[in-house]
């Protein structure tokens, strides 16, 4: 007897529900949209970011396939091919690696041309084509840059290159037929000839490289021990990609995880929001969930009708909340992964973030329903029918007093603290995170910055120096000294000034030796050898060790003239000596340059160093200036002391040397003049450049990095924030229509109203004010001194902000004012019999 | 005679200590099967209480309630919701319609609940008789004081259920209709074997009533 339930009817009443309260509905479903965005847009980036270090890792290991199998003959291919876990496979026949020492670390393999693993590892050639005849070469443009070869079809080029069959060494000629950009294989490529010269180079074509995709990558590296015990062939050499690596994919993780993480934040915004707003509708929802109850609806059914009204505001928000988080995330991944052509939000779109975004939506629109539905399954219909009088009897205590329209409105103000706090609390957190980031944002110090690292306008770099891991070719000749001539001659330049280096081998007698060994043995402050500081890279360490006992280094010697000379000695701390122009003009004297601005790590001024024959006299010393200089140095000159000198006493010494860096000062207003120029001159030369812009974007876009998350969560919160105070202050005046009517049944004027509104307003403000705006700026001065006291950032000076608070303040008064004048307005449309007969 | 209602030291006590208010104050009471009960009181000398304790709707806070023989405070609230319904039918001194749906709607909304097809025919007659027939698809806000609660009544016979609890059903009427409503109530009362509890002020409509129950500081005078 006591089992049946209809379920159908709370479909119907929500239905209903909705269509009669359009405008709460409304605002419901913006939240939940809010809600849903937010999820959206922590989610894909998440997944973007991940995807995105995996990629870079592949990137850099030059391949897509999950392994690559070495030395295999055709027959031990075709078995892998076969075997069950390789889904496809790209096969590469490599007659040796390039062996020449500007190519630094990376490995360049001399390859028969082969389409698939060409088009596998991005290496196909851009400008002209593939190898199709025999002596014909294809390259890729960092190797080109590194050799010195100039990029132009039809160039000769001289390869060194060690034979993977007996390990010797040869060099032999080639005609450049094709080259591309690179855009994976940083570390990893190859440079392609046909297989006929392959052949007449000696090579008999049996061995190949293997590279496999997995059916399922999880442990390629025991799966591809897996195939080769399966196989038989366990003395297989083989690399496994560095995105299926497990510390790798921990680190993509780790980096992904801080904005799943955010995700929790979401999830409290998103419940607060919600659970505000449905607070706000706390008297009507229970009142109406015990009315109905008192008409026989079950607890069960309550239940479905609350998981109804949820599902209903989910279907909603969630539509335009993917678009929006979507667009926001296409908009701030660009920012996230830096440097690629596409946008990283469309080039690594997955579904699951969707669905994902739309269950955790629901959830936390549910969740925020439940206080109100367990109240309804809880209570009796009579409590719940008597909900809003049970408050109205807590505040019958006030005692006898003569009647104002101040204690009106401030009796008003207490019975709406609910809504108050509510409000007050999203605001209250919003705020404070947003001044906190502004204060940090703030605190990052642009022109501190541009100091250390833009040490000119442009700095232009030699096509072989243009990477950071490439090592400088002395021999390149992509900037040439008519290109500089014609530079200094450009209307627009005001300063000018180049950069030559040779790496030389010198020799420390036993005093120059004891003052740079006495550096790095002494311990710092927390008591460790300076040199256990380099520890993990091994070439410093070899290099140290060598010149502590046989006092033999590597000197980087560096000829500098104009703006370079100015930046790199006049303008640069002297550690040790002083330093006189005429004097080192003379070409007698040299400027050492150590390590750092404290430590006196090179030979002592005064003393004497021989570079190439020729006795210079150090005439000071100063710290070396990272920025000035691009590309690498040999690993062998990892230890190394720089010694300034004049360009024509550096041109003297080593006649036939390249020009490293270029760097430029200009007169802004000739700016767009100067930079079509420069791309002009330097095109098709592979000569990088940096100019000041670039830093500033750099800068720009490292403090958008770091601080555009908070900013994102905080704008949002205040946007619920501000929603929610809309919320509270329109449904204070909604649920009061039967009691304005009361007041103006009594004889008050809908002008005394408004007075009696505009009193409410002045006191809510007024306390809200007083809640914010100290505790605002107390968190984000306690906040802030404690990032700046741990963070690890070396250009911040500390700026204490308030801008958010006092942006949002004024606009919280007029969105108070005018929807109070608003919505009042509209309650008193009806008449006061009318409004008198609302039973809702 | 059958014993319907019965309830045995019933207290509802509210607040605490000086702010203690005692609603009803051990009532014991025992009401017949078919028998057209009036309970007369002044304001706050727990009328509706007593009404809201027989029907289920609050709990009391010392004491049972039996109808037909189930004690209400055995069921746990999905079973007295649905005992309730279908056992029950419960006239509001406000009403209490819902909004949101139309006249017709609100008057079978307990059946509907229950999933049970109501009785077009009988419910049409109550409509007819109340005067609603051409308001069934007007929403409650559009109604009068009277009509809703003419609305109100039709609901709570819709389902004929075995006992009518009527809080002021006449309180927004006027003399002729309450005189209508009253004998409807009788009419439907001997129709159907209904028992039918209903709290009045006035004294022409107790009278009419078979056995009248006065309520003083919360317990029975008489």
């Amino acid at each position: 007897m006591l089992n049946n339930n209809n379920l159908k009817i709370c479909r119907r009443l929500i239905l209903r529900d909705i269509k009669f309260h359009k405008g709460q509905y409304l605002l419901s479903g913006i939240a939940v949209m809010l809600v849903c965005m937010l999820y959206t847009f922590t989610l894909c980036l998440g997944n973007l970011t991940y995807d995105g270090f995996i990629y870079s890792y592949k990137m850099m290991y030059g391949s897509n396939s999950h392994i690559l199998f070495y030395d295999l003959t055709p027959a031990q291919a075709v078995k892998v091919e076969n075997h069950r876990m390789v889904r496809e496979s790209v096969s590469l026949f490599t007659l040796g690696t390039l062996h020449d020492e500007m190519l630094g670390v990376r490995n360049v393999k001399l390859a028969v041309v082969s389409p698939g693993w060409a088009k596998e590892t991005a290496s196909v050639p851009l400008t002209g084509h593939m190898p199709r005849e025999k002596g014909e070469i294809a390259l890729d443009e960092i190797t080109m840059n590194s050799l010195a070869i100039p990029h132009e079809i039809g160039t000769e080029v001289s390869v060194t290159w060690t034979q993977t069959a007996d390990g010797s060494e040869r060099t032999d000629r080639f005609i450049l037929c094709g080259f591309w950009e690179n855009r994976m294989g940083e570390t990893e490529t190859c440079a392609w000839v046909t297989q006929e010269t392959a052949l007449a180079l000696g090579d008999v074509l049996d061995k190949l490289t293997l590279g496999v995709m997995l059916y399922s990558p999880t442990d390629p590296e025991n799966q591809a021990r897996e195939i080769l015990s399966d196989l038989g062939i366990q003395e297989i050499r083989f690399t496994t990609n560095l995105a299926c690596n497990e510390a790798r994919k921990e680190n993509a993780g780790e980096r992904s995880m801080k904005f799943y993480r955010l995700t929790l934040i979401v999830a409290l915004c998103g419940l607060l929001l919600l659970f505000q707003m449905e607070k706000l509708l706390a008297g009507q929802n229970i009142r109406f969930y015990g009315l109905i109850k008192s008409l026989g609806m079950t607890p069960r059914q309550l239940r479905v009708l609350s998981a109804v009204r949820a599902i209903l505001l989910s279907v909603t928000g969630i539509l335009p909340g993917w678009i929006a988080g979507f667009m926001i995330c296409a908009f701030v991944a660009p920012h996230v992964m830096v440097g690629m052509e596409e946008n990283p939000a469309f080039f690594f779109l997955k579904i699951w973030p969707f669905p994902a975004a739309a269950i955790l939506t629901f959830l936390t629109v549910f969740f925020s329903c439940l206080p109100a539905i367990r109240s309804a399954v809880k209570n009796t219909p009579v409590e719940m029918l008597r909900y809003e009088e049970r408050d109205r009897k807590k505040r019958r205590k006030a005692g006898r007093r003569r009647t104002s329209l101040f204690l009106l409105a401030l009796s008003g103000l207490f019975r709406q603290k609910g809504r108050f706090v509510a409000a007050s609390v999203s605001l209250l957190i919003s705020l404070s995170i947003l001044c906190c980031i502004q204060t940090i944002a703030a605190s990052y110090d642009e022109t501190k910055y541009l100091q250390e690292r833009s040490l000119f306008d442009y700095r232009i770099a030699d096509a072989s120096a243009a990477a950071s891991m490439q090592r400088y070719n002395p021999k390149s000749r992509s900037i040439t000294r008519s290109m500089y001539e014609a530079l200094a001659a450009h209307p627009a330049v005001r300063e000018i000034g180049m950069v030559c280096t040779m790496e030389v081998p010198m020799h420390a007698d036993l005093q120059d030796r004891a003052q740079i060994v006495a550096v790095f043995e002494e311990t710092d402050e927390n008591g460790i050898a300076r040199k256990e500081h380099m520890a993990d890279d091994p070439d410093w360490m070899t290099g140290y060790e060598t010149m502590r006992e046989s006092g033999d280094y590597i000197g980087i010697v560096t000829g500098v003239n104009g703006l370079t000379l100015k930046r790199a000695v006049t303008d640069n701390l002297l550690i040790e000596g002083s330093f006189c122009e005429e004097l080192f003009a003379t070409g007698q004297y040299v400027v050492a340059a150590g390590s750092s601005s404290t430590l006196k790590d090179t030979p002592p001024a005064g003393s004497k160093v021989t570079i190439s024959g020729r006795e210079f006299e150090i005439m000071a010393s100063v710290p070396w200036l990272p920025s000035m200089i691009s590309g690498m140095d040999s690993k062998e000159a990892q230890f190394n002391v720089t010694y300034f000198m004049p360009v024509d006493v550096f041109e003297e010494l080593f006649p036939d040397h390249g020009i490293r860096n270029v760097a430029v000062n200009i007169d802004q207003n000739g700016q767009d003049a100067f930079e079509q120029f420069l791309t002009d001159l330097l095109q098709d030369t592979g000569a990088d450049v940096i100019s000041v812009k670039d830093h500033q974007w750099v800068f720009h876009n490292a403090v958008f990095h770091s601080c555009m998350i908070p900013f994102f969560v905080g704008s949002v919160m205040l946007f619920i924030g501000l929603l929610s105070f809309v919320n509270a202050q329109m449904m204070g005046i909604l649920v009061r229509k039967k009691e304005f009517a009361v007041y103006e049944s009594l004889g008050m004027t809908v002008r005394q109203l408004r007075r009696l509104l505009f009193l409410e307003g002045v006191l809510y403000q007024g306390a809200m004010f007083l809640l914010v705006i100290p505790s605002v700026a107390a968190f984000t001065y306690i906040a802030g001194q404690w990032w700046l006291a741990h963070t690890n950032v070396w250009c911040v000076t500390w700026q204490y902000s308030l801008t958010p608070l006092w942006l949002t303040l004024p606009l919280l008064s007029l969105i108070s004012f005018a929807v109070s004048f608003g919505f009042l307005r509209s309650v008193t449309k009806e008449s006061v019999t009318e409004r008198l007969r609302i039973f809702r | 005679m059958e014993v319907i209602v019965k309830a045995n030291g019933l207290k509802k006590y509210y607040g605490k200590g000086e702010t203690l208010v005692k609603a009803l104050d051990g009532v014991d009471l025992e009401i017949e099967r078919g028998k057209f009960t009036a309970i007369v009181g002044t304001s706050g000398s727990g009328k509706s209480t007593l009404l809201n304790m027989l029907g289920g709707l609050d709990v009391p806070t010392e004491g049972s309630v039996q109808i037909g023989g189930q004690e209400l405070s055995r069921l746990n609230s999905e079973q007295a919701t649905i005992f309730r319904r279908k056992q029950i039918g419960f006239i509001f001194q406000n009403y209490n319609l819902i909004p949101v749906l139309t006249v017709w709607e609100n008057i079978i909304f307990p059946i509907t609940l229950d999933r049970r097809r109501p009785d077009k025919k009988f419910i049409m007659e109550v409509v007819q008789f109340l005067g609603l027939d051409s308001r069934l698809d007007t929403l409650p806000n559009n109604l009068s004081g009277g009509q809703q609660q003419r609305v109100a009544i039709a609901r709570a016979l819709a389902s004929k259920p075995s006992l009518v609890l009527a809080d002021e059903p006449t309180g927004n009427l006027d003399s002729k209709t309450s005189d209508d409503v009253v004998g409807l109530l009788k009419v439907t009362g001997s129709q159907f074997r209904q028992t039918i509890v209903m709290i009045t002020h006035n004294p022409d409509i107790a009278a009419q009533a078979d056995r009248i129950i006065r309520i003083e500081d919360g317990k029975i005078a008489g």
